[in-house]
């Protein structure tokens, strides 16, 4: 290649898009004072609102595409930009783990594409992806290529390379996805944000909803709540198809052995991207509120994806029945440590949980109790209600006992545990960097040990709690054969 | 009929730390419990509204704290132990929960030593064994420094020697 690579600018239908982007935001404004003949005043406000964050949100954009370029060389992809602050981002190209594409409405009518290249950053320490927003569709998918497969885009070969399809949206799933409290929250989100944009046309959306409810009578307050909670569950419901709109999770052959990639979104759309070289694992978790249900969130384990974002990388498919995600996780593994049967662990573990569980009950009653008799506001029987919380709590410790398992699967080493969302693990073993065993005192005694998987992937580390304290040891130097070996000595020991 | 079963199970690593770092402990011990009483009491003493408020938190502190002076220097130094093989890092650490800690040398991200101040005062150091999980790193505290020195540079060497990506 030449010495000097061109640095090139975002795309030019940019320009447009923010041209058009103002001029619809200025709209609701047009409309209230030609139409309605609205008057300057406090009733202006949300329009007005509207305009500015609009008309100011295009601008900065079109001065971002002003001050933005790129470039890809042989070694480095190089992003400068901002007008005032001047910053210059590289990003080793042998260091790219994800090229991800998406595309928001106004992106896909303009025929853009909002590019994500990840380098396996550590959000935690405040490192963003590196984000080319935005350029045309042809780039994306020749950047993709470039980046992720080393090579020019050659669209009839890349169209024509087998690709194996490992799940696509079944529309049942949508019955995991909208029975939850957030169907309040969105509903109360939508009516509050139309009965905003209501007032400056001289509408009074809540007082009329509010009108149809008697609020003497339980029953139509009951009615009341019911209507809101069915609207919520809609607006879910449309939330979650538009968002999964022909969701489809591929396996594509590429440069350097295989992506699984999944494509999703109506109008919003995403293509998210991830090495199968850097897979080293994958979770099921299981929330325990709907696990009657069956419900289950499947991620996959790999280095270089942040994991602490609302809908990250890492999530292969979207919230779903167990079956089914057990189902892909073992086709996205070849293997299939996921429906392995998992040894239990020994009752000391759920004596230790019960105990935990009475000892926090008596702190809170504790607790309460002496708040009760220094604060005059907290009633005499407050340390009772703490004592109630007993059975919630020994509830949550046998359930707490009954998600604990381990096992070794193949190449795979398996651990399940969770109260609030019982999530398996499997992880490879040749991605565990390290290991920790941990035994309190108490642990000691009750003859349990806790075993820990350090690893660069994922969370970090994975963890078996309350193995049997004679088989801690042996898990861990056998999941890992080599590491453990020169510090384990064998007990002859006779069983119990 | 009972039968013997082979039960595996971790021996404790070859080096004990220093000696000294009994007194780096109870230092430590000292002046987090000297804080700690120091800033309630004299809260105590000046606030007289708050004072039912940090009675028992300060009794607490005043009770707890010298017994934690005395009991887990000893106790840490009993548990705490290390080694370095060819292969990996061997740690052990803790007092009433304790941790055995192993990496290995082909997985190594960076080896460091540390002196805070407490620990210059006794001719001690940390050394930092950090792998490529955020979670994974072993610190072995309570060595001399001239140990922790010739241990660091001893790790860097075999970490450079030996193959292996890091992650």
């Amino acid at each position: 290649m030449t010495a000097e690579v061109p640095w090139r600018r975002l795309d030019t239908r940019m320009i447009w898009v923010d041209a058009v982007r103002s001029l619809l935001s200025l709209a609701p404004a047009g409309l209230a004072v030609g139409v309605f003949g609205a008057r300057p005043g406090p009733a202006m406000w949300p329009v007005a609102v509207v305009a500015v964050v609009g008309v100011t949100g295009a601008a900065g954009d079109a001065l971002r595409w002003l001050k933005t370029r790129y470039r890809i060389t042989d070694e480095h992809v190089e992003r400068r930009t901002g007008l005032l602050v001047r910053r210059y981002r590289s990003i080793r190209r042998d260091r790219i783990r994800s090229v991800d594409t998406s595309a928001r409405l106004r992106h896909r009518l303009a025929g853009l594409r909002l590019v994500t290249i990840g380098a396996g950053q550590h959000s935690a320490a405040g490192e963003a992806a590196l984000a080319l927003d935005a350029v045309s569709r042809e780039t994306a998918q020749w950047l993709r290529q470039a980046l992720l497969y080393d090579r020019p885009a050659q669209p009839e070969t890349a169209a024509a390379s087998p690709e194996t399809e490992l799940a696509r949206l079944d529309w049942r799933w949508v019955f995991y996805n909208v029975f939850n409290v957030w169907a309040y929250l969105a509903a109360a989100g939508v009516l509050w944000g139309a009965h905003w944009l209501a007032t400056t046309f001289g509408l009074d959306l809540a007082g009329s909803l509010a009108g149809l409810v008697d609020w003497r009578q339980p029953w139509s307050v009951g009615l009341g709540l019911l209507a809101v909670g069915a609207f919520g569950v809609g607006v879910l419901a449309v939330s979650f198809l538009t968002e999964h709109w022909r969701f489809r999770l591929v396996r594509v052959p590429g440069e350097h052995g295989t992506v699984l990639r999944t494509t999703q979104g109506l109008l919003k759309t995403r293509e998210v991207n991830r090495d199968d070289d850097r897979l080293r694992g994958l979770a099921i978790s299981e929330p325990l509120l709907w696990r009657w249900l069956g419900v289950a969130d499947t991620n996959v384990i790999t280095t270089g994806l942040s994991m602490w974002s609302l809908s990250p990388a890492s999530t292969i498919l979207p919230r779903g029945p167990v079956r089914v995600a057990r189902s892909v996780a073992t086709r996205v593994l070849g293997a299939e440590p996921l429906v392995a049967t998992l040894r239990r662990h020994p009752r000391a573990a759920l004596r230790r949980r019960v105990g935990w569980a009475v000892l926090a009950t008596g702190v809170a009653a504790g607790l309460l109790g002496w708040l009760a008799a220094t604060v005059d506001a907290v009633p005499g029987w407050a340390p009772l209600a703490g004592l109630g919380l007993l059975p919630m709590a020994l509830a949550a410790a046998a359930v707490a006992y009954r998600a604990l398992g381990h096992t070794r699967s193949g190449d795979y080493l398996v651990v399940r545990s969770g109260l609030v969302s019982r999530t398996t693990a499997a992880l490879q073993s040749r991605a565990v960097v390290g290991w920790c065993l941990r035994q309190s005192l108490l642990q000691r005694r009750l003859g349990l040990a806790t075993v820990v998987a350090a690893t660069a992937a994922g969370d970090g580390q994975y963890a078996g709690y309350d193995l049997p304290a004679a088989e801690a040891a042996g898990f861990a130097g056998r999941a890992v054969p080599g590491l453990l070996a020169p510090f384990l000595v064998t007990d002859q020991e006779s069983p119990q | 009929m009972t039968r013997t079963a082979a039960v595996l199970r971790l021996r404790p690593p070859r080096h004990r730390v220093e000696r000294r770092a009994v007194g780096w402990w109870a230092l430590r011990a000292l002046l987090g419990t000297a804080i700690l009483v120091g800033g309630l009491g004299t809260g105590y003493a000046l606030a007289e509204p708050a004072r039912p408020w940090l009675g028992p938190p300060l009794l607490a502190a005043a009770l707890l704290g010298p017994a934690y002076l005395l009991v887990t220097p000893p106790w840490r130094y009993r548990v705490h132990r290390w080694e370095t093989t060819e292969a990996a890092v061997y740690a052990a650490s803790g007092w009433f929960v304790r941790e055995w800690r192993v990496a290995p040398i082909s997985r190594i991200q960076t080896v460091d030593t540390t002196r805070g101040p407490l620990e210059q005062l006794l001719g001690l150091a940390t050394l930092a064994v950090t792998t490529a999980s955020a979670h994974g790193t072993i610190h072995i505290v309570g060595l001399d420094q001239q140990v922790a020195r010739e241990a660091a540079r001893h790790l860097t060497a075999l970490t450079e020697a030996t193959p292996g990506d890091a992650t």
